[in-house]
């Protein structure tokens, strides 16, 4: 089949099955993925090896979407509204979830350089997935208004905190023998590279987008300038997701009418990101199901500690109350489109420990997409969100 | 020609704590909902209301911060405007800075017409608030008062 055929039956399949998830209260994303475990390989075979190898590409730009899309949180006039009590648990819970996986993984002797990767993975959340059970609910509240805050938030600190991880594995895994310097020179160099391209860029789309006059016109100009972002920082080995996120962020920072490339943008990029999850479900190895066994409970079960102990930790130092102290935390288990684009970056990087990062993390998702609404409600009980 | 010159200042603003329940009033007689602008004690614009803001009453949070990230799904689904519950004293407990779109595109009185219509058209928008040099609303100018104004010259009105 035909790569063109191919992403045809993807986009029509996948708008159908999202139209299904909709009706059993399933976020569309975890139903991309299993029509894409479906339609793949291991099963039906529809998706064939050439729509495979091209999927790295379709990863490569809806992941710098998404990053770019991100990206747009960070300006000084977002962190000033939404106010201390958010960003202390965002930031904490994030970076909880990235150390206490870590901890836990190295106690069971995995690698650090995947400890690493696993560890910046769990910091991500699912918003949809969250989103729908306080809309499934019409739950209303201070407890749910810090939670909507803090799952805006954390994937912005998880895509951070996860290109950090990952230019810091990949020197430690490519230096093996080096010494630690080297190590964090290289490391330096790909963070200090991708601060460098998205910075550039996003003063040349900034300035760019005043000359422009036309919708058609600004959108070709923020994919061009986003594709140039991504394909510079390919060349280079630098972090595609650090690039997209930095230019965003030098955009939303100097220019007053900046929403203007988010809002275009936004009226394309869903049939790429539905072709890539679609993919990620495609290019998942099912026979290495059988060996993640300890790696993947392990990652489960600290990524929870990790959670519960930032948050805690986040919601004392801004003198949250104790609702939002003890149950906030299980607000934020679902996990979803953030974690297995991480994952797939992983598995490009790292040929045979990437597998098992992809494969872990594919599962553990579907696992949690299906549990973690449960603790949401939970959450939303305890909390006395849900009225009526 | 500047955009002071055709705009429209006989206009209807609201203030950042004007409730729901005054605004619906005010506009219960219109045939469509425009955009209106929302300032402070000052005149200063701060946002605007339009169409798409009533969306916010029916959702449980904030979606300002949600929309930016794109896998939240948040402004890809339809609002349910048809189950929701609403009690009574939502109009008087939602006030405009609850609604307002603060993702303002506005333009300066001195600005040249030109300006104007592009920049309406860059943003997809029909009208914009008008800015003096102090930021504080003087006005709105449409593509309508625009194409009014060519009409005029051209001797068809």
């Amino acid at each position: 089949m035909n790569v063109i055929l191919g992403i045809g039956i993807i986009l029509i399949f996948g708008l159908l099955s999202g139209k299904f998830a909709e009706k059993i209260k399933t976020p569309a994303i975890t139903a991309y993925l299993l029509l894409g475990i479906i339609i793949g390989p291991f099963a039906l075979g529809i998706i064939s090896e050439s729509m495979i190898r091209i999927s790295g590409t379709i990863s490569n730009i809806a992941l710098s979407f998404i990053a770019f899309s991100i990206g747009q949180n960070f300006s000084s006039k977002t962190f000033r509204r939404v106010g201390k009590q958010v960003m202390w648990i965002s930031v904490l819970e994030a970076v909880g979830a990235w150390l206490i996986t870590v901890a836990g993984l190295l106690c069971f002797k995995i690698p650090l350089y995947m400890s690493l990767i696993f560890g910046a993975i769990a910091a991500a959340s699912a918003p949809a997935a969250i989103i729908m059970v306080v809309r499934e609910y019409k739950a209303r509240g201070k407890f749910v208004d810090v939670l909507m805050g803090v799952v805006a938030l954390d994937d912005a600190w998880g895509l951070i905190i996860f290109s950090l991880s990952l230019a810091i594995s990949k020197a430690m895994y490519l230096n093996l023998s080096s010494s630690m310097g080297h190590v964090i020179m290289e490391a330096v160099m790909e963070i200090g590279g991708s601060f460098l391209v998205g910075g550039i860029l996003g003063f040349i789309l900034s300035k760019i987008g005043l000359y422009l006059k036309s919708q058609t016109d600004l959108l070709i100009c923020t994919i061009g300038i986003i594709f140039i972002a991504t394909g510079l920082s390919l060349y280079f080995h630098f972090s595609v997701l650090l690039t997209a996120m930095f230019m965003a962020a030098v955009v939303v920072n100097l220019n007053n009418e900046s929403f203007k490339f988010f809002d275009v943008l936004s009226t394309i990029d869903w049939p790429i990101y539905l072709v890539f999850f679609v993919l990620a479900g495609a290019s998942l190895e099912m026979d290495l199901l059988g060996q993640i066994g300890v790696i993947g409970i392990v990652y489960m079960i600290f990524r929870v500690i990790g959670k519960f102990a930032g948050t805690y930790l986040g919601a004392y130092i801004a003198k949250s109350d104790k609702d939002v102290k003890k149950y906030l935390s299980l607000g934020l288990l679902p996990q979803a489109g953030v974690a297995l684009g991480m994952a797939l970056i992983a598995k490009e990087q790292f040929p045979e420990a990437g597998n098992i990062i992809f494969t872990t993390v594919a599962a553990t998702t579907i696992i949690y997409e299906i549990i973690g609404p449960f603790f949401v409600k939970l959450a939303l009980h305890k909390t006395n969100q849900i009225h009526n | 020609m500047q955009v002071k010159n055709i705009m429209q200042t006989n206009i209807r603003s609201v203030k950042k704590g004007t409730t729901l329940g005054q605004l619906l009033a005010s506009f219960k007689s219109f045939h469509s909902f425009p955009v209106v602008p929302v300032i402070d004690q000052e005149q200063v614009l701060i946002g605007t209301v339009h169409i798409r803001s009533f969306f916010e009453i029916f959702q449980p949070y904030n979606q300002e911060l949600l929309i930016r990230n794109p896998l939240s799904m948040v402004s890809r689904e339809p609002a349910d405007i048809f189950n929701i519950e609403i009690e009574e004293g939502m109009g008087f407990l939602v006030i405009m800075a609850d609604i307002m779109d603060t993702k303002i595109v506005k333009i300066d009185q001195d600005a040249d017409l030109h300006k104007a219509y592009d920049l309406m058209q860059l943003h997809g928008k029909l009208a914009i608030p008008v800015v003096d040099e102090n930021k504080k609303l003087v006005g709105i100018i449409s593509v309508f008062d625009i194409v009014m104004k060519i009409f005029k010259e051209k001797g068809l009105v």
